[in-house]
């Protein structure tokens, strides 16, 4: 990295190798000048990946991680199977019902609207990354989407806003957010970063061959992948892979349907026009959360009509209190799950025309392994240990020797991964 | 290069264990040649304890310890005479008996045949134990078995022998002597067809009658049943098996009649040969008493276990509660969408199973083959008429429909409701492992027929261990092994892409292990199962990767 521009008191521009610019922003009065042989902890988010490709034809790279360190076999991601309620998980350790970020998208009845949570302020519980800031560490955050940044905010200590996104899709290309992340590790060389590579969720969204062929989402996960091993050349160049930790996982895979796989509440609902006007739609792809805004005094009644003409839809699997998936009041009254093969599109039929979605259980399995050079790292291992999104904070705060946030983890840390410390 | 370890006495000559391992097409072939157990008992057997010993249904805590007594001659079995007797039982952590950790006392008598069944409990999970009885001064043989891990308990490894249709007319038991000589066994599983119904002059190998059932008629009665009970388990190599692990166990339709259902079976004439009802009331009472399972009659035989958060083990009933089987694989009477195979709780049971997010795999004891498969063309007439023999069913009129209506096939609702729940909730590493059609294949579970080709996306596997002696293919063609059938084979995988391995001829036993990090069934084919010294042959082993749904071929067998 050469080229360092502008000021050094917030932002920061730095030109890459390859000729672009990276604007990072930085906290004011972050430690610098630490031992070079330090722990490094990465955490990258292949975002929307399936377990079952990475392999060797399709993720080179990631395969040769997963067959180098750790892989989870089992591992899942956690209702709502969408992309801000687990790197929420990931980052906190606890279940949406305590950190307030149980989807996407949700009905704000404080604001009367459906809105991403994609505020600073949507985040209630403490983050990984503010509490190693509070022992002197630094932390950084290079997220490919706009709401992720959105929402995790200026809690690190070093930033990367996502540039440029693209139109429709509100994400930064990998290649972009690579050169981001090795800007910043280069410059900043932050103890923990935590990453989100955006490029093969927003191509499966959008991938008309789906059911099928897949042939977009597979020429982005080849792409992903070179990211992927970008960053892993370039911490071994740089002399930082034998003290690295990488977690490389998924917050939640994708499943594809045909345009004749679509639920429409609102179109259930229609009707019962007494149904139709009480209750607002959350609409999250492979999931619909439905909140009662009607007559308080008919609410139980309505939500349980409701609940039988939904559930009666073939498209749709499973109806279910929040509670039940842990959840809390964010989530409205009624979470609705589709069948695989199936979508939601709310309001309309037409609001939801992507054929690739998640959000419904057929989409919790997840790639999630433990590789990089640190002397920790368990070798060549498969476990088949139930890894969830939710486990990557107690096991980040392990290896940093952080204690559990006061209440405690809802995950817990993936010992399996590691050799016992002599 | 081919690997052939002889024993001095085995009649297997080195020229004939090279064929068949040719034929199977392995290039490798490991040979077993253990003697028979009757020729090298290791413990005579005592008037007393005549039928040996067993154990069962591990749990973690307790195992079911069975064994029959003999207090009198007037106490034969199915004779219903006899004198009530008291009989001891110990269970030690060492083989010699110094550490007795349990011991009790069972009362049994003609009221159930003799046969005693025991819960012993208080055990450690996880730990080997060796048992014995004592019953009028005689002491029975020692068995050894083993109690399964701690709930949540992380297992390192579970290894389990498979095996299904043990037609003692057919031949030798081989299989279980092959089987009993290992020491790596945490469990025997046997998928059904334990025994068979006909009378000699019935059901044999080929036209080889290699030992004549006794009763020397088709099981009717309860006296029938019980006698056909208590000489299986006068088999030496039967024996040793039982006494060398613990079994879990189901029944297909062969412990009752041919192709049984909830209101008769195809090998049952309602009238003549009494009413159905009682017919399987009889059969079922017969299991209950004679097998180590953790069944009484009226109860229910499905059942679950587990073995820590490594796996579960789903056993399924799928004669008692399924509807009569269509008339041909066209029978109109396929599509009903309320077709059950399982009945409405057994099937809530499995699903509830499949969807327990506590385990890893999750294994089904299925008795009868769940993979789709649709009948190939171009098959002459007599090959058809001899799968068609083989199935025991009529020969389909046109390729491309299923092939076996016997099997989920012929309940496709029901099975399209399974293969949903997998589907809909992406559970992974779902195991069938099936028994009932004297073959050996390894399968695939298609999310979708009709993309499967493209995507290979897949709900799970089923591995299908062949019969220990009943018929296969060649058998009935009456060809040798590895010829005729191969085309016929190569015809039904081209035919079912997710059909990944088939073998229409051996007969045998199949190992599985079972790690975090992938599923591999070995098997093994028998040399001659008319032959009582016949060697056991490694044939193939295909492998399950944790969290892929999909068979490969293994590199090698399980060490």
């Amino acid at each position: 990295m050469t080229g360092e521009v502008l000021s050094r008191r917030r932002f920061l521009q730095l030109t890459t190798a390859t000729g672009g610019a990276v604007v990072l922003s930085t906290a004011l009065g972050a430690p610098r000048a630490r031992a070079a042989d330090r722990l490094r902890v990465y955490v990258l988010v292949v975002d929307g990946t399936r377990p079952d490709e990475v392999t060797p034809q399709l993720m080179p790279r990631l395969h040769r991680l997963r067959t180098e360190g750790t892989w989870y076999a089992q591992a899942r991601s956690l209702p709502v199977m969408e992309t801000i309620p687990n790197h929420v998980m990931m980052m906190t350790g606890v279940r949406p019902d305590r950190s307030g970020v149980p989807a996407n998208s949700v009905y704000d009845r404080a604001e009367a609207t459906v809105r991403d949570l994609d505020r600073p302020s949507d985040l209630r519980f403490p983050t990984l990354i503010e509490r190693l800031n509070a022992t002197g560490r630094t932390t950084g955050t290079v997220l490919s989407k706009e709401y992720l940044y959105g929402i995790f905010g200026e809690r690190a200590t070093h930033r990367w806003e996502p540039f440029p996104v693209l139109p429709v899709t509100g994400h930064a290309p990998d290649v972009a957010t690579t050169n981001a992340l090795l800007a910043m590790v280069d410059h900043a060389d932050p103890d923990l970063v935590f990453v989100n590579l955006g490029d093969t969720d927003r191509v499966g969204h959008s991938d008309l061959t789906g059911t099928s062929l897949r042939v977009a989402r597979t020429l982005a996960l080849r792409s992903t992948d070179l990211q992927v091993g970008r960053f892993v050349d370039h911490l071994r160049a740089t002399g930082r892979w034998a003290s690295s930790v990488l977690l490389v996982l998924a917050d939640h895979s994708m499943d594809w349907s045909l345009p004749t796989g679509v639920v429409s509440v609102s179109a259930v609902l229609r009707g019962r026009p007494d149904l139709h006007s009480s209750v607002q739609i959350a609409q999250n792809g492979g999931a619909d959360l439905l909140y009662w805004t009607g007559p308080a005094d008919r609410r139980a009644a309505g939500l349980a009509e409701v609940r039988r003409l939904v559930r009666a839809h073939p498209g749709v699997l499973s109806v279910h209190a929040p509670r039940e998936l842990r959840l809390g009041p964010e989530a409205g009254d009624l979470v609705v799950y589709c069948r695989a093969g199936w979508r939601f599109s709310d309001p309309e039929v037409l609001s939801n025309p992507i054929p690739g979605n998640h959000g419904h259980p057929a989409t919790e399995p997840i790639p999630f392994l433990v590789a990089g050079g640190h002397p920790l790292v368990r070798r060549g291992a498969v476990s088949g240990a139930p890894a969830r999104t939710i486990d990557v904070a107690p096991t980040v705060g392990a290896l940093f020797g952080l204690g559990a946030p006061r209440g405690g983890y809802d995950g817990v840390a993936r010992k399996e991964a590691f050799q016992a410390r002599r | 290069m081919n690997q052939v370890v002889n024993a001095p006495d085995a009649q297997l000559t080195r020229r004939r264990a090279l064929q068949l391992a040719a034929a199977t097409g392995t290039g490798l072939a490991a040979v077993a040649a253990a003697g028979p157990a009757a020729a090298t008992p290791k413990h005579p057997s005592s008037p007393v304890f005549r039928h040996g010993v067993a154990s069962g249904d591990p749990l973690p805590g307790s195992v079911l310890l069975w064994t029959r007594v003999t207090p009198s001659e007037a106490a034969a079995p199915g004779s219903g005479a006899g004198p009530d007797a008291e009989v001891s039982w110990e269970v030690a952590a060492d083989a010699g008996f110094r550490r007795v950790v349990r011991r009790g006392v069972a009362r049994t008598g003609r009221g159930r045949d003799h046969t005693v069944k025991v819960d012993a409990g208080g055990l450690s999970p996880a730990t080997t134990y060796w048992y014995r009885f004592r019953c009028r001064g005689a002491t029975s043989p020692v068995g050894r078995t083993r109690t399964a891990p701690a709930p949540g308990a992380a297992v390192p490894r579970l290894r389990m022998a498979v095996l299904s249709c043990a037609n003692l007319q057919a031949g030798w038991f081989s299989a279980y002597r092959h089987l009993a000589a290992r020491t790596d066994l945490d469990v025997v599983l046997h998928l059904g067809d334990y025994l068979y119904e006909y009378g000699p002059d019935e059901y044999q190998a080929g036209d080889v009658l290699v030992r004549p059932h006794d009763p020397p008629r088709e099981t009717v009665t309860l006296a029938d049943y019980r006698r056909r009970h208590a000489q299986y388990k006068t088999d030496p190599d039967l024996q040793a098996l039982h006494a060398a692990a613990p079994w879990v166990v189901t029944w297909d339709d062969h412990e009752s009649a041919n192709d049984a259902w909830s209101g008769g079976a195809e090998n049952h004439t309602e009238g003549a040969e009494g009413a159905w009802r009682a017919r399987r009331a009889a059969a079922q009472q017969a299991y209950a008493e004679w097998m180590p399972v953790r069944y009484e009659p009226g109860g229910q035989l499905y059942r679950r276990l587990r073995f820590g958060r490594l796996a579960s083990l789903s056993m399924l009933d799928l004669r008692t509660y399924r509807d009569q089987q269509a008339s041909s694989p066209v029978d109109p009477a396929l599509a009903a969408p309320d077709r059950t195979i399982t009945g409405p709780d057994q099937l809530q049971f499995l699903l509830d199973g499949l969807g327990d997010p506590q385990v890893q795999w999750k294994l089904v004891g299925n008795p009868v083959m769940i993979s789709p498969v649709r009948f190939p063309n171009g098959l002459e007439s007599r090959t058809v008429e001899s799968i068609a023999t083989l199935l025991d069913l009529p020969a389909p009129p046109v390729a491309g429909v299923p092939y076996n209506v016997d099997q989920w096939d012929g309940y496709p609702a029901e099975r399209g409701t399974v293969l949903a729940h997998l589907r809909d909730r992406a559970i992974k590493d779902t195991v069938f492992l099936t028994g009932d059609i004297h073959s050996g294949w390894a399968c695939e579970l298609p999310s979708d027929p009709a993309t499967y080709p493209l995507t290979r996306d897949s709900l799970g596997v089923e591995l299908v261990c062949t019969s220990v002696t009943s018929d296969n293919l060649d058998d009935i063609l009456g060809t040798r092994p590895r010829t005729t059938s191969l085309a016929v084979e190569t015809a039904i995988k081209v035919n079912n892409p997710h059909v990944k391995y088939l073998d229409f001829d051996s007969h045998g036993f199949s190992v599985l292990e079972l790690t975090e990090a992938g599923a591999q069934m070995d098997w093994f084919v028998l040399t001659d199962r008319t032959d009582p010294r016949a060697a056991a042959v490694w044939s193939t082993s295909w492998r399950v990767a944790a969290g892929t749904n999909r068979v490969t071929r293994a590199q090698g067998r399980l060490r």
